[in-house]
């Protein structure tokens, strides 16, 4: 197996698991951390890709550069959110947050 | 030497994939939260293992440094039903969840991987390590729109976290 099919399957299982862990976590944190996991194997596939095959070597490395920036803004307004929620109806469970105006 | 390469792989995988079980698997959020930093240090390692230094310091700088750290926020700020920060609320797993779960998980991952280990593109040799300074003109030539744009994401977030966090407190 070539060094980029692997890097890539290490990739893939992030998303596995991410997905995995989305579906089948009730917290809001917890699904928070799912998406963490998926966007790093995205990380790692847009690098993977860059370093391993002739693609532009930067171009890769700033996606993955520009994805942990959106990660990291996307997972302040999701702790806003979170926060907004728990106050309000006193829970972070999803299955309990159902309601579009309560 | 390549021998070596293959078993830091295995190792970095292992990191990966212990971590990322405990992540999606550990009824303690905070457990969950530290397989997460165990799966953002063995993808950090990767990118080591792939000559992209910078990556992974910014893997470790970004994600575990700063991403992690509010994560951990949002689980000691926000508590369950029984008072009890950091644990997930309910009993038992309902069994047909936990089945939905792994085939939302498994079908996508098992169609890629067909498509990964069929239609894989012959990988070159390893590239020499991109000095960091082309990174820099990348991202302040062609790509300054991005650069700007993430930017004001980055703004409009914090602005709007901010915003989120007053109206809590005043409604309150």
């Amino acid at each position: 197996m070539s060094p980029l099919a692997l890097f890539h399957l290490a990739a893939l299982l992030l998303l596995g698991f991410g997905l995995y862990g989305l579906t089948s976590r009730r917290s809001l944190v917890g699904m928070l951390i799912s998406v963490e996991l998926m966007l790093n194997g995205a990380g790692l596939a847009l690098v993977a890709s860059a370093r391993l095959t002739p693609a532009s070597d930067e171009l890769g490395q700033l996606g993955t550069l520009l994805v942990m920036g959106l990660a990291a803004a996307e997972a302040t307004l999701v702790l806003a959110m979170v926060l907004v929620a728990a106050k309000r109806w006193g829970t972070s469970d999803s299955d309990r947050l159902s309601m579009l105006k309560g | 030497m390549e021998q070596l390469a293959y078993a830091a792989y295995g190792l970095y995988l292992v990191l990966i994939l212990t971590g990322a079980w405990v992540a999606v698997r550990c009824r303690n959020l905070v457990r969950a939260l530290l397989g997460l930093i165990m799966t953002l240090f063995g993808v950090a390692g990767m990118y080591f293992l792939m000559a992209a230094p910078f990556m992974a310091l910014m893997q470790i700088l970004i994600y575990v440094g700063a991403v992690s750290v509010l994560i951990f926020f949002a689980i000691m700020l926000t508590r369950t039903s029984g008072g009890q920060a950091g644990e997930e609320d309910g009993g038992a797993r309902p069994a047909l969840r936990t089945v939905l779960a792994l085939l939302s998980g498994l079908l996508p991952a098992a169609i890629l991987a067909v498509v990964i280990l069929t239609k894989a593109s012959q990988s070159l040799p390893l590239k020499p390590e991109m000095p960091l300074g082309r990174l820099g003109q990348f991202l302040t030539g062609p790509y300054v729109l991005a650069f700007e744009l993430i930017s004001v994401v980055l703004l409009a977030a914090m602005a709007g976290a901010v915003v989120l966090g007053f109206e809590r407190r005043k409604s309150a």
